[in-house]
């Protein structure tokens, strides 16, 4: 009954694997239906972004100071890239701030997600949790830099009155954790939310016939729940590597990238770049191999979140 | 039983900790609101408002003179709020709306149709969640011109009208969880697939498609880059980009702090309200129809 | 084929924006003006109210961007077309502005119109020419750098102001200038800098406060050393071929500079980075004195909770006080759709009635041109500020102007860099010698 359940519910994720051999006579399926479903979205795709991107891809190929014609220079910028220590370091500041950034938000996410899904249903509470998010990056920013500054800081204030020393938070030695848990407060009620809708999909039943099977909350969380949450953590996980890939703001108005390019992630040495050093292709270059980056980890990503799938079903 | 209510226990005291840690920021921005910008540094570690005065909401409401706001070390600028409230409100609504509603057909299509090409185009619309926006704003910011949409409501709204990237990955991600055997009982009683898209998968997916509209509204919301390129004209300006004044104006400046957290958290305020009105409907709607 | 249409598309995309706009005639106009400062938009409204008395058929629109989205916003507008006619520009900008092609040379309007340029302090008209000889603006205003102290601190640590305005530094052991900093920086137990004792890992004043390592710039961090001991940026200034960052006298200054952090009389760079402010942290009594820009003054003078008076800064090794010499002007889009407006408004800016009459009366910046000088200094000494520190500098002749150059925020990066691994200890001052390479590299 219970292992019933389990395995039929991903059963529809089977779509997502495209159809090795389609009958013949379906080639075209449900094509026309399907053209009218996804037009205005293909319109507002082709325009927004898709055309902005070609040119983008084009202007990396250039010398483009934003103001006069781009010029082309072929694959100079790309040389020019990989003789870069400021691109290899801001590669490196980004994997860490990634890293650390993914690490803390997933797992208070999910164990938030869990808790507002099993102890309450306080619209209160869930609202709390969302609150960060309601607040613009840059202010998140500004409020945490007030708060943890070394000389006037209230945390600091804190720290000393416990007896310990102060701490430099935005330091070389500290800087891009500060920013990563920054920026794990302002998105964590955000990701607990989506995971949360995630759980809100999956059948009551499911957690019947657990509890009847006897299955403890814990084993039921990681032989039920977690399974189950596959395509949302997929999702989620996609999305926040892309995300944290792309923090700017949150630097922009603390660190500015030091002190000695301790904070300089990617996005902020590529902005810096475009617009402030008027060297819009070889920003479009940083972009473009950026682009290329996230690509490959967003495709890894999802495989092993389908490679997952069928893991369970084999089961 | 004992063991699972010492889980419900410190499951409880990690919820609190974290709402502590959530909140206390807010409470810090509300103190400083209250303060007065001149005397922050000098109290700057005060639990309590230095200097307790309202001046900060009367700039952001546009109550105060220009001598006022000069001295209690605030901005000077006029601000029409209830004007850029509606704005705000006008942009974020018709974002939402158009943005969920064309996401969602297209997430349909790419998680319950079946056709050829299907998962290459899933693919490269994805694809675009990596395209740096950076790449997307100049050109962008031509083509409105262009339109001759600039300082029109449409300039603003237009890009993110149709499709964001997430929004579709979003859906269809939820949409693949819907059990098969409801759509093929559909069928069986005739629907086409516009019924089913109106009839079953819309109302079958509220709880992610309100998730959904509550993301798109906050973001649309907060975005400030954009109007103020596009929309920097009174009659249209948005309360981010009003509230901009209360930022750092000059090189090496400080910002108006009690001004930028009294704007941030009025700004805040009408969205508080509108989920604190539908929050309750929102909750009670997601029901578990359809998986029987 | 599907190449050359892209091309044709970004062709078509760029120049779309570029196209010139037809010759105005004099008739009406209404003008688009920009400006990055909130405190002092009310001014400009001002004079452009006065502007439109005298000249009926021009209207000035003034917009205002806040600094952080000042040059993005414009860069798009000049991008898409939409540039405004007239804008307030920087020094570090505009010659990248101009060397694109973005910006109307003035240089035979000045002529023409016979515009005084000895009206404006010396060679404050000289920064808006560009190498090849084009002025791209008339001056509007012009800062210094002073000391500014907490008076409070200064008596507890039983220093008299008149101490303030003779203080010498030289880069071997900090002259009087030094004395005074390890005299005004308190630790935790109440101990000074010049007290047997002294923990500098746990201080409670700063005798100096710093707010960036400065880059290849040091305006207000440390070009006023630099230069009082006879160190200049480059071979020649404006437009250098070679910049001088590893000179000996350079090295000397910076190595001074970083000693001061080892004693804890100055913050390190990873408190100041982990701050919110030079300003704030004065105003929370952190710091007992800070070397400052005269644009800042009055928010020094707003701060509640710590009063404060202007010291010049110290005499160096050369006998003489230094400090940069910099200021805003006014540049005209190439693309202005009615060039006589525009430049009937840049001219209007330029002039007294709008300098003198008006901006001076306002107390915030100072003036560009001389007479309305001591119009501001009175206007500041009404509120309660003399101001004698910073304009004493153009009255002495000790001001140098900013420096400008090409490749500038090129080697601001560089600088950057370099400089804020010194202050931090991660590297000596030979760290300049290949920076300073680098960047005479980029001139060829």
């Amino acid at each position: 009954m219970t292992s019933d359940t389990v395995r039929a519910a991903p059963r529809p994720t089977a779509g997502t694997v495209p159809d090795k051999a389609p009958p013949r006579r379906r080639r075209l399926g449900d094509l026309p239906i399907a053209i009218v479903f996804v037009l205005p979205a293909a319109i507002g795709f082709a325009v927004f972004y898709v055309w902005p991107a070609i040119r983008g891809a084009y202007l990396s190929l250039t010398k483009y100071n934003v103001l006069t014609p781009p010029r082309f220079i072929g694959l100079e910028n790309y040389r020019q890239l990989f003789g870069d220590h400021l691109f290899w370091n801001a590669l490196k500041v980004t994997a860490e701030y990634v890293v650390l950034n993914i690490g803390t938000q997933t797992v208070i996410s999910m164990v938030l997600a869990v808790l507002l899904h099993r102890l309450t249903r306080s619209m209160v509470v869930r609202g709390i949790v969302l609150l960060p998010y309601l607040v613009a990056n840059v202010v998140v920013a500004l409020v945490w830099f007030w708060m943890l500054d070394f000389q006037l800081g209230v945390v600091n204030q804190v720290i000393e009155w416990l007896g310990f020393d102060r701490v430099a938070f935005f330091g070389a030695d500290l800087g891009i954790a500060t920013i990563a848990m920054i920026n794990t407060w302002r998105h964590m009620g955000y990701t607990a939310l989506l995971i949360f809708a995630g759980l809100l999909m999956i059948p009551p039943s499911v957690y019947e016939a657990a509890a009847i099977d006897g299955a403890s909350e814990w084993r039921t969380f990681w032989r039920v729940t977690l399974p189950l949450l596959r395509p949302v953590m997929a999702l989620v996980m996609v999305l926040s590597v892309i995300g944290s890939f792309q923090v700017f703001d949150t630097v922009a108005v603390t660190t500015g990238g030091g002190p000695i390019n301790a904070t300089r992630v990617i996005y902020f040495y590529i902005y810096d770049m475009a617009f402030n050093r008027f060297n819009f292709g070889y920003a479009a270059a940083l972009s473009s191999v950026l682009f290329v980056l996230l690509a490959g980890i967003a495709y890894l990503q999802l495989r092993l979140s389908r490679a997952g799938e069928s893991d369970l079903k084999g089961a | 039983m004992a063991s699972i209510r010492w889980g419900r226990v410190a499951g409880w005291a990690v919820l609190v900790l974290v709402m502590v840690a959530t909140l206390f920021p807010f409470y810090w921005m509300l103190r400083t609101s209250f303060s007065s910008t001149r005397s922050l540094a000098a109290g700057a570690g005060d639990l309590l408002p230095v200097d307790f005065t309202l001046g900060a909401y009367r700039r952001v409401l546009g109550l105060s003179s220009t001598a006022e706001a000069v001295a209690e070390g605030g901005s000077t600028g006029t601000v029409d709020f209830w004007l850029y409230l509606r704005n705000s409100i006008v942009v974020a609504t018709t974002v939402t709306a158009g943005q969920v509603f064309f996401s969602s057909m297209a997430a349909y299509a790419f998680a319950r149709l079946r056709w050829p090409g299907r998962e290459a185009v899933f693919t490269i619309f994805v694809t675009a969640l990596m395209v740096p926006p950076i790449f997307t704003t100049l050109p962008n910011f031509v083509l409105i011109k262009d339109l001759g949409l600039l300082n029109t409501y449409l300039g603003i709204i237009l890009p993110h009208l149709l499709m964001t990237p997430f929004a579709v990955f979003f859906l269809r991600q939820f949409f693949l969880g819907i059990n098969a055997s409801v759509e093929e009982a559909a069928r069986l009683d005739g629907a086409g697939h516009v019924r089913t898209f109106f009839r079953i998968i819309l109302p079958m997916s509220k709880g992610p498609i309100s998730t959904l509209a509550i993301l798109v509204y906050i973001t649309s919301w907060n975005d400030y880059f954009w109007p103020l390129l596009v929309g920097k004209a009174e009659n249209v300006r948005v309360l981010t980009v009003a509230l901009g004044i209360f930022r750092s104006q000059t090189p090496q400046g400080s910002p108006d702090w009690a001004g930028l957290m009294a704007a941030t958290l009025f700004a805040a305020l009408p969205m508080i309200v509108l989920f604190a009105l539908l929050g309750r409907r929102v909750i009670d709607s997601i029901g578990y129809t359809g998986v029987k | 084929m599907k190449r050359s249409l892209i091309i044709a598309g970004v062709a078509t995309l760029l120049l779309s924006g570029c196209g010139a706009g037809p010759e105005g005639g004099s008739g009406p106009a209404t003008i688009d003006y920009w400006l990055w400062d909130a405190a002092q938009q009310p001014q400009y409204q001002a004079c452009a109210d006065a502007f439109h008395k005298a000249n009926p058929q021009y209207t000035v629109k003034i917009t205002q961007y806040g600094w952080d989205d000042y040059w993005n916003t414009l860069t798009t507008a000049f991008v898409s077309g939409t540039a405004p006619d007239v804008f307030t520009s920087h020094l570090s900008r505009y010659p990248d502005l101009a060397s694109q092609g973005q910006l109307l040379p003035i240089t035979d309007l000045v002529t023409r119109d016979k515009v005084d340029l000895s009206m404006y302090q010396d060679g404050l008209a000289d920064l808006w020419v560009t190498k090849d000889g084009q002025r791209y603006g008339l001056p509007k205003d012009f800062d210094t750098v002073a000391v500014i102290y907490n008076t409070d601190k200064l008596k507890e640590a039983g220093i008299k102001p008149e101490e303030m305005s003779e203080l010498t530094w030289n880069p071997q052991d900090g002259g009087t200038y030094e004395k005074v900093i390890a005299r005004l920086t308190v630790d935790q137990n109440g101990k000074r800098g010049d007290e047997p004792g002294f923990d500098k890992n746990h201080v409670a004043t700063y005798g100096l406060g710093l707010n960036t390592s400065g880059a290849g710039f040091g305006q207000t961090e440390w070009s006023m050393y630099t230069m009082s001991n006879g160190w200049q940026y480059a071979d020649q200034n404006p437009w250098p071929s070679r910049f001088n960052y590893a000179d000996p006298k350079f090295k000397e200054t910076v190595t001074w500079l970083t000693s001061l952090i080892d004693k804890g009389y100055v913050p390190s760079m990873d408190i100041i980075s982990s701050g919110v402010g030079q300003i704030d942290t004065y105003g929370a009594g952190k710091y007992a004195m800070v070397t400052e820009g005269s644009w800042n003054t009055k928010t020094y003078w707003a701060l509640k909770g710590v009063k404060s008076a202007l010291a010049p800064t110290p005499i160096g090794p050369t006998g003489k006080r230094a400090s940069l010499f910099n200021g805003l002007a006014d540049n005209i889009s190439a693309g202005t759709d009615n060039p006589d407006a525009a430049w009937a408004w840049v001219k209007f800016l330029a002039s007294p009635a709008c300098q003198q009459d008006i901006v001076a009366k306002q107390a915030v910046v100072f003036p560009a041109i001389k007479s309305a000088t001591a119009e501001a200094e009175k206007a500041f000494a009404d509120a309660g500020i003399d101001v004698k520190p910073f304009t004493m500098h153009v009255k002495d002749g000790t001001t140098h102007l900013a420096p400008i150059s090409d490749h500038w925020a090129d080697i601001t990066a560089i600088m950057t860099e370099t400089m804020d691994s010194i202050l931090s200890f991660k590297s000596d001052v030979n760290a300049l010698d290949p920076a300073n390479t680098k960047i005479n590299a980029l001139f060829g």
